[in-house]
Protein backbone atom coordinates (compact mmCIF):
# COMPACT_ATOMS: atom_id res chain seq x y z
CA UNK A 1 0.00 0.00 0.00
CA UNK A 2 2.56 2.49 0.72
CA UNK A 3 3.58 1.45 -2.71
CA UNK A 4 0.94 1.89 -4.03
CA UNK A 5 0.61 5.51 -2.38
CA UNK A 6 4.38 7.05 -3.75
CA UNK A 7 3.06 5.58 -7.10
CA UNK A 8 -0.51 7.73 -6.74
CA UNK A 9 1.30 10.59 -5.49
CA UNK A 10 4.05 10.17 -8.40
CA UNK A 11 1.37 10.18 -10.74
CA UNK A 12 -0.19 13.57 -9.23
CA UNK A 13 3.15 15.10 -9.29
CA UNK A 14 4.22 13.72 -12.79
CA UNK A 15 7.59 14.99 -12.96
CA UNK A 16 8.42 14.04 -16.62
CA UNK A 17 5.63 16.52 -17.62
CA UNK A 18 8.05 19.44 -16.76
CA UNK A 19 10.98 17.82 -18.70
CA UNK A 20 9.20 17.07 -22.00
CA UNK A 21 10.13 20.02 -23.68
CA UNK A 22 13.62 20.59 -22.24
CA UNK A 23 16.75 19.05 -23.73
CA UNK A 24 19.63 18.02 -21.09
CA UNK A 25 20.54 21.24 -20.20
CA UNK A 26 18.42 23.00 -17.65
CA UNK A 27 18.68 26.43 -18.85
CA UNK A 28 17.37 26.27 -22.20
CA UNK A 29 13.85 25.55 -20.48
CA UNK A 30 13.54 28.95 -21.22
CA UNK A 31 12.10 30.29 -23.84
CA UNK A 32 13.00 27.49 -25.98
CA UNK A 33 9.86 28.40 -28.93
CA UNK A 34 10.95 30.06 -31.98
CA UNK A 35 7.84 32.23 -32.44
CA UNK A 36 6.07 34.25 -29.43
CA UNK A 37 2.94 32.90 -30.54
CA UNK A 38 1.44 31.21 -27.89
CA UNK A 39 1.21 27.05 -28.27
CA UNK A 40 -1.95 26.32 -27.26
CA UNK A 41 -2.99 24.05 -24.20
CA UNK A 42 -4.16 21.19 -26.75
CA UNK A 43 -1.14 20.69 -28.72
CA UNK A 44 0.76 20.87 -25.26
CA UNK A 45 -1.36 17.25 -24.41
CA UNK A 46 0.71 15.84 -27.05
CA UNK A 47 4.19 16.76 -25.04
CA UNK A 48 3.28 13.97 -22.03
CA UNK A 49 5.29 11.29 -21.73
CA UNK A 50 4.31 8.67 -19.02
CA UNK A 51 6.60 6.24 -17.13
CA UNK A 52 7.38 3.12 -18.54
CA UNK A 53 4.90 0.33 -17.79
CA UNK A 54 5.12 -2.47 -15.65
CA UNK A 55 4.53 -6.05 -17.12
CA UNK A 56 1.59 -7.20 -15.52
CA UNK A 57 -0.34 -3.63 -16.05
CA UNK A 58 -2.62 -3.61 -19.49
CA UNK A 59 -1.27 -1.40 -22.27
CA UNK A 60 -2.47 1.79 -22.38
CA UNK A 61 -4.24 3.23 -25.31
CA UNK A 62 -2.24 5.93 -27.48
CA UNK A 63 -3.70 8.97 -27.50
CA UNK A 64 -3.32 11.75 -30.33
CA UNK A 65 -4.60 15.25 -29.33
CA UNK A 66 -4.99 17.34 -32.92
CA UNK A 67 -6.71 20.90 -33.91
CA UNK A 68 -6.85 23.45 -36.35
CA UNK A 69 -6.94 27.04 -35.03
CA UNK A 70 -8.87 29.97 -36.36
CA UNK A 71 -11.03 28.21 -39.10
CA UNK A 72 -13.44 30.68 -40.70
CA UNK A 73 -17.16 28.97 -39.85
CA UNK A 74 -18.97 29.71 -37.48
CA UNK A 75 -18.89 27.80 -33.73
CA UNK A 76 -22.03 26.85 -33.36
CA UNK A 77 -22.59 25.11 -36.76
CA UNK A 78 -19.26 23.36 -35.95
CA UNK A 79 -20.76 22.03 -32.92
CA UNK A 80 -23.44 19.83 -35.20
CA UNK A 81 -20.36 18.32 -37.04
CA UNK A 82 -17.96 17.94 -33.59
CA UNK A 83 -21.28 16.27 -32.19
CA UNK A 84 -22.06 14.12 -35.62
CA UNK A 85 -18.76 12.09 -35.12
CA UNK A 86 -17.89 12.07 -31.69
CA UNK A 87 -17.71 8.22 -30.40
CA UNK A 88 -17.48 6.80 -33.84
CA UNK A 89 -14.18 5.04 -35.14
CA UNK A 90 -12.70 7.15 -37.22
CA UNK A 91 -13.40 5.42 -41.02
CA UNK A 92 -17.38 6.28 -40.28
CA UNK A 93 -16.44 9.61 -39.09
CA UNK A 94 -14.49 10.04 -42.78
CA UNK A 95 -17.85 8.53 -44.26
CA UNK A 96 -19.95 10.95 -42.80
CA UNK A 97 -18.12 13.93 -43.18
CA UNK A 98 -17.52 13.31 -47.03
CA UNK A 99 -21.02 12.96 -48.02
CA UNK A 100 -22.45 15.96 -45.31
CA UNK A 101 -22.94 19.41 -47.39
CA UNK A 102 -21.30 21.36 -44.51
CA UNK A 103 -18.65 23.31 -45.18
CA UNK A 104 -17.50 22.40 -41.83
CA UNK A 105 -17.36 19.10 -42.99
CA UNK A 106 -14.18 19.52 -45.13
CA UNK A 107 -12.20 21.11 -43.04
CA UNK A 108 -12.74 18.94 -40.11
CA UNK A 109 -12.14 15.80 -42.90
CA UNK A 110 -8.45 17.34 -43.30
CA UNK A 111 -8.30 17.38 -39.88
CA UNK A 112 -8.75 13.69 -39.61
CA UNK A 113 -6.77 12.44 -41.64
CA UNK A 114 -4.11 15.10 -40.26
CA UNK A 115 -4.38 13.13 -37.14
CA UNK A 116 -4.34 9.79 -38.72
CA UNK A 117 -1.15 10.31 -40.15
CA UNK A 118 0.29 11.79 -36.99
CA UNK A 119 -0.57 8.98 -35.32
CA UNK A 120 0.94 6.51 -37.21
CA UNK A 121 4.04 8.06 -37.68
CA UNK A 122 5.10 9.70 -34.54
CA UNK A 123 2.64 8.19 -31.83
CA UNK A 124 3.54 4.23 -32.51
CA UNK A 125 -0.15 3.00 -33.56
CA UNK A 126 0.21 -0.02 -35.72
CA UNK A 127 -3.28 0.01 -37.47
CA UNK A 128 -4.27 3.67 -39.06
CA UNK A 129 -8.63 2.09 -38.84
CA UNK A 130 -7.91 1.17 -35.22
CA UNK A 131 -8.28 4.52 -33.92
CA UNK A 132 -11.62 5.83 -32.15
CA UNK A 133 -12.24 9.21 -31.98
CA UNK A 134 -12.90 9.83 -28.02
CA UNK A 135 -13.04 13.82 -28.03
CA UNK A 136 -14.13 16.13 -30.34
CA UNK A 137 -15.12 19.89 -29.70
CA UNK A 138 -15.22 23.41 -31.21
CA UNK A 139 -14.34 26.79 -29.80
CA UNK A 140 -14.32 30.45 -30.10
CA UNK A 141 -12.00 31.88 -32.35
CA UNK A 142 -11.46 35.67 -32.80
CA UNK A 143 -14.20 37.47 -33.73
CA UNK A 144 -13.94 40.64 -35.95
CA UNK A 145 -16.45 43.60 -36.11
CA UNK A 146 -17.26 45.26 -39.62
CA UNK A 147 -20.08 47.06 -40.41
CA UNK A 148 -23.23 45.76 -42.69
CA UNK A 149 -25.18 48.65 -44.44
CA UNK A 150 -28.61 48.86 -45.23
CA UNK A 151 -30.81 50.81 -47.06
CA UNK A 152 -31.38 54.36 -46.11
CA UNK A 153 -28.16 54.95 -45.28
CA UNK A 154 -28.73 52.46 -41.95
CA UNK A 155 -25.69 50.52 -41.27
CA UNK A 156 -25.43 47.53 -38.45
CA UNK A 157 -22.61 45.98 -36.91
CA UNK A 158 -22.21 42.33 -38.02
CA UNK A 159 -19.54 40.14 -36.31
CA UNK A 160 -17.13 37.67 -38.36
CA UNK A 161 -16.56 34.81 -36.67
CA UNK A 162 -14.41 32.04 -36.98
CA UNK A 163 -13.74 29.04 -34.86
CA UNK A 164 -11.37 26.44 -33.40
CA UNK A 165 -11.69 22.51 -33.26
CA UNK A 166 -9.98 20.38 -31.23
CA UNK A 167 -10.41 16.01 -31.74
CA UNK A 168 -8.66 13.31 -29.44
CA UNK A 169 -8.02 10.16 -31.06
CA UNK A 170 -7.82 7.16 -29.02
CA UNK A 171 -6.42 3.31 -30.07
CA UNK A 172 -9.04 0.70 -30.30
CA UNK A 173 -12.39 -0.06 -31.11
CA UNK A 174 -14.53 2.71 -30.33
CA UNK A 175 -16.51 2.28 -27.25
CA UNK A 176 -20.35 0.61 -27.34
CA UNK A 177 -23.05 3.37 -27.02
CA UNK A 178 -24.53 3.66 -24.29
CA UNK A 179 -27.97 1.45 -23.51
CA UNK A 180 -30.64 4.03 -22.97
CA UNK A 181 -32.14 4.55 -19.73
CA UNK A 182 -35.45 2.43 -18.76
CA UNK A 183 -38.85 2.92 -16.81
CA UNK A 184 -37.38 -0.25 -15.04
CA UNK A 185 -33.68 1.51 -14.24
CA UNK A 186 -35.59 4.84 -13.14
CA UNK A 187 -37.70 2.63 -10.56
CA UNK A 188 -34.51 0.86 -9.35
CA UNK A 189 -32.76 3.94 -8.69
CA UNK A 190 -35.76 5.46 -6.99
CA UNK A 191 -36.29 2.18 -4.78
CA UNK A 192 -32.74 2.51 -3.66
CA UNK A 193 -32.70 6.37 -3.26
CA UNK A 194 -35.68 5.52 -0.41
CA UNK A 195 -33.62 2.95 0.96
CA UNK A 196 -30.64 5.54 1.46
CA UNK A 197 -32.42 7.82 3.56
CA UNK A 198 -31.28 7.63 7.23
CA UNK A 199 -32.13 9.58 10.47
CA UNK A 200 -30.69 12.51 11.18
CA UNK A 201 -30.29 14.41 14.20
CA UNK A 202 -30.87 11.81 15.99
CA UNK A 203 -29.61 9.35 18.75
CA UNK B 1 -34.46 44.31 -36.66
CA UNK B 2 -32.75 47.09 -38.15
CA UNK B 3 -30.30 47.75 -35.53
CA UNK B 4 -29.37 51.80 -35.16
CA UNK B 5 -25.73 52.55 -33.62
CA UNK B 6 -24.78 55.98 -32.10
CA UNK B 7 -21.20 55.52 -33.61
CA UNK B 8 -18.55 57.82 -32.26
CA UNK B 9 -17.92 59.91 -35.50
CA UNK B 10 -19.92 63.34 -34.93
CA UNK B 11 -20.55 63.76 -38.57
CA UNK B 12 -21.58 60.73 -39.20
CA UNK B 13 -24.27 61.08 -35.95
CA UNK B 14 -25.35 64.53 -37.56
CA UNK B 15 -26.10 62.34 -40.81
CA UNK B 16 -27.81 59.91 -39.08
CA UNK B 17 -30.05 62.59 -37.37
CA UNK B 18 -30.52 63.95 -40.62
CA UNK B 19 -31.87 61.24 -42.28
CA UNK B 20 -33.47 59.99 -39.19
CA UNK B 21 -35.42 63.91 -39.57
CA UNK B 22 -36.33 63.55 -42.88
CA UNK B 23 -37.73 59.89 -42.63
CA UNK B 24 -40.37 61.51 -39.81
CA UNK B 25 -41.33 64.73 -41.69
CA UNK B 26 -42.20 62.14 -44.94
CA UNK B 27 -44.01 59.50 -42.84
CA UNK B 28 -45.96 61.62 -40.67
CA UNK B 29 -45.73 64.91 -42.07
CA UNK B 30 -47.11 68.31 -39.93
CA UNK B 31 -46.03 66.40 -36.61
CA UNK B 32 -42.71 67.74 -35.19
CA UNK B 33 -44.04 71.00 -36.54
CA UNK B 34 -47.20 71.25 -33.89
CA UNK B 35 -49.32 71.47 -37.32
CA UNK B 36 -51.68 69.07 -37.64
CA UNK B 37 -52.16 67.56 -41.36
CA UNK B 38 -55.81 68.08 -43.20
CA UNK B 39 -57.54 65.30 -41.56
CA UNK B 40 -61.12 64.06 -41.50
CA UNK B 41 -62.82 60.25 -41.85
CA UNK B 42 -62.29 58.53 -44.94
CA UNK B 43 -65.94 57.45 -44.35
CA UNK B 44 -68.91 59.07 -43.19
CA UNK B 45 -71.93 56.49 -41.84
CA UNK B 46 -75.14 57.76 -40.55
CA UNK B 47 -75.18 56.84 -36.70
CA UNK B 48 -75.91 57.93 -33.37
CA UNK B 49 -73.29 59.92 -32.45
CA UNK B 50 -71.30 58.20 -29.82
CA UNK B 51 -69.04 60.40 -28.85
CA UNK B 52 -69.83 64.17 -28.74
CA UNK B 53 -67.81 66.23 -31.23
CA UNK B 54 -65.95 68.82 -28.67
CA UNK B 55 -64.90 66.14 -26.39
CA UNK B 56 -63.28 64.34 -29.68
CA UNK B 57 -61.68 67.30 -31.04
CA UNK B 58 -60.01 67.97 -27.52
CA UNK B 59 -59.10 64.39 -26.80
CA UNK B 60 -57.43 64.16 -30.14
CA UNK B 61 -55.62 67.86 -30.40
CA UNK B 62 -53.78 66.87 -27.26
CA UNK B 63 -52.59 63.48 -27.99
CA UNK B 64 -50.98 64.14 -31.46
CA UNK B 65 -50.83 61.00 -34.28
CA UNK B 66 -48.24 58.23 -32.73
CA UNK B 67 -44.87 58.58 -33.62
CA UNK B 68 -42.60 55.51 -34.02
CA UNK B 69 -41.35 55.39 -30.76
CA UNK B 70 -45.14 55.22 -29.59
CA UNK B 71 -46.18 52.85 -32.17
CA UNK B 72 -43.18 50.35 -30.73
CA UNK B 73 -45.61 49.48 -27.78
CA UNK B 74 -47.63 47.39 -30.53
CA UNK B 75 -45.09 45.46 -31.97
CA UNK B 76 -44.28 41.51 -31.15
CA UNK B 77 -40.99 41.98 -29.04
CA UNK B 78 -39.55 39.22 -26.59
CA UNK B 79 -40.84 39.88 -22.87
CA UNK B 80 -37.31 37.77 -21.17
CA UNK B 81 -34.26 36.92 -22.39
CA UNK B 82 -33.85 33.60 -22.95
CA UNK B 83 -32.18 31.50 -20.30
CA UNK B 84 -28.86 29.60 -22.11
CA UNK B 85 -30.71 26.30 -20.57
CA UNK B 86 -33.65 27.20 -22.97
CA UNK B 87 -31.60 28.25 -26.25
CA UNK B 88 -29.15 24.94 -25.36
CA UNK B 89 -32.62 22.74 -25.46
CA UNK B 90 -33.89 24.20 -28.79
CA UNK B 91 -30.02 24.35 -29.97
CA UNK B 92 -29.78 20.71 -29.02
CA UNK B 93 -32.97 19.27 -29.95
CA UNK B 94 -32.94 15.53 -31.87
CA UNK B 95 -34.09 17.31 -34.97
CA UNK B 96 -31.86 19.72 -35.11
CA UNK B 97 -28.70 17.19 -34.77
CA UNK B 98 -27.15 16.14 -37.89
CA UNK B 99 -28.62 12.27 -38.91
CA UNK B 100 -26.57 9.19 -39.45
CA UNK B 101 -26.11 8.80 -43.09
CA UNK B 102 -26.69 4.49 -43.56
CA UNK B 103 -26.07 4.77 -47.39
CA UNK B 104 -22.59 4.64 -47.95
CA UNK B 105 -21.45 1.98 -49.36
CA UNK B 106 -17.66 0.85 -51.07
CA UNK B 107 -17.94 1.30 -55.29
CA UNK B 108 -17.03 -2.27 -56.55
CA UNK B 109 -14.54 -0.54 -59.19
CA UNK B 110 -12.08 2.06 -56.98
CA UNK B 111 -12.78 0.72 -53.99
CA UNK B 112 -13.95 4.91 -52.58
CA UNK B 113 -16.78 5.60 -50.71
CA UNK B 114 -19.70 5.90 -52.60
CA UNK B 115 -23.96 7.24 -51.99
CA UNK B 116 -25.83 4.27 -53.24
CA UNK B 117 -28.33 6.10 -55.47
CA UNK B 118 -25.27 7.98 -56.51
CA UNK B 119 -22.54 7.80 -59.09
CA UNK B 120 -18.85 7.51 -57.70
CA UNK B 121 -17.08 10.68 -57.48
CA UNK B 122 -13.60 8.47 -58.55
CA UNK B 123 -14.71 7.01 -60.97
CA UNK B 124 -17.16 9.76 -62.16
CA UNK B 125 -14.27 12.05 -62.34
CA UNK B 126 -11.67 9.46 -64.64
CA UNK B 127 -14.32 9.46 -66.88
CA UNK B 128 -14.82 12.80 -67.08
CA UNK B 129 -11.00 13.69 -67.32
CA UNK B 130 -10.72 10.92 -70.61
CA UNK B 131 -13.86 12.74 -72.32
CA UNK B 132 -12.46 16.01 -71.72
CA UNK B 133 -9.42 14.65 -73.64
CA UNK B 134 -11.41 13.00 -76.53
CA UNK B 135 -13.36 16.14 -76.98
CA UNK B 136 -9.75 18.04 -77.61
CA UNK B 137 -8.55 15.91 -80.13
CA UNK B 138 -12.56 16.31 -82.19
CA UNK B 139 -11.58 20.05 -81.73
CA UNK B 140 -8.19 19.50 -83.04
CA UNK B 141 -9.69 17.41 -86.00
CA UNK B 142 -12.35 19.72 -86.76
CA UNK B 143 -10.52 22.87 -86.64
CA UNK B 144 -13.42 25.35 -85.69
CA UNK B 145 -17.28 25.13 -84.64
CA UNK B 146 -20.39 23.85 -87.01
CA UNK B 147 -17.68 21.83 -88.35
CA UNK B 148 -19.52 18.13 -87.12
CA UNK B 149 -19.71 15.70 -90.00
CA UNK B 150 -23.21 13.73 -90.02
CA UNK B 151 -21.51 10.17 -89.40
CA UNK B 152 -20.89 8.70 -85.92
CA UNK B 153 -17.62 9.03 -84.39
CA UNK B 154 -15.77 6.26 -82.68
CA UNK B 155 -12.66 6.25 -80.24
CA UNK B 156 -10.11 4.20 -80.88
CA UNK B 157 -6.69 3.74 -79.02
CA UNK B 158 -3.11 2.66 -79.37
CA UNK B 159 -3.28 -0.45 -81.82
CA UNK B 160 -6.32 -1.29 -82.49
CA UNK B 161 -7.79 -0.94 -86.35
CA UNK B 162 -11.24 -0.02 -87.77
CA UNK B 163 -13.41 -3.03 -87.98
CA UNK B 164 -15.56 -3.41 -91.48
CA UNK B 165 -18.79 -2.62 -89.93
CA UNK B 166 -17.27 0.71 -88.53
CA UNK B 167 -16.61 1.95 -92.86
CA UNK B 168 -18.21 5.36 -93.06
CA UNK B 169 -17.12 6.72 -89.00
CA UNK B 170 -15.11 9.62 -88.31
CA UNK B 171 -12.22 8.26 -86.32
CA UNK B 172 -10.82 9.64 -83.72
CA UNK B 173 -7.45 8.57 -82.38
CA UNK B 174 -6.37 8.51 -78.97
CA UNK B 175 -2.64 8.14 -77.89
CA UNK B 176 -2.99 5.49 -74.96
CA UNK B 177 -4.10 1.94 -74.05
CA UNK B 178 -7.63 1.58 -73.85
CA UNK B 179 -8.95 2.36 -70.14
CA UNK B 180 -10.97 -0.84 -68.77
CA UNK B 181 -13.97 0.49 -68.44
CA UNK B 182 -14.57 1.61 -71.78
CA UNK B 183 -15.57 -1.32 -73.87
CA UNK B 184 -14.86 -1.87 -77.32
CA UNK B 185 -18.00 -2.85 -79.22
Amino acid sequence: SGAAWARGLLSWARPERWLACSSLFPLSCIHTSTSLQKIGKWEKKNRIVYPPQLPGEPRRPAEIYHCRREIKYSKDKMWYLAKLIKGMSIDQALAQLEFSDKKGAKVIKEVLLEAQEMAVRKHNVEFKSNLHIAESLTGRGRYVKRVRCHGKGMFGVMKISRCHYFVKLVEGPPPPPEPPRTGFDQAKEYVQQLRNRTLVHTL
Amino acid sequence: VLILVRSPLPRLRALLQGCWGRLERSLWPGVLGGQSPPWGPALAVQGPALVPQGINDAGESAAEAPSLLESILWMAAPKQRRTIEVNRCRRRHPSKLIEVKRNIDVCPECGNLKQKHVLCGYCYAKVKEETRLIRMEIYKKEGGPFNTPTVETLVLYEGEKPKEKDAGKRIIERARKRPSWFVQN
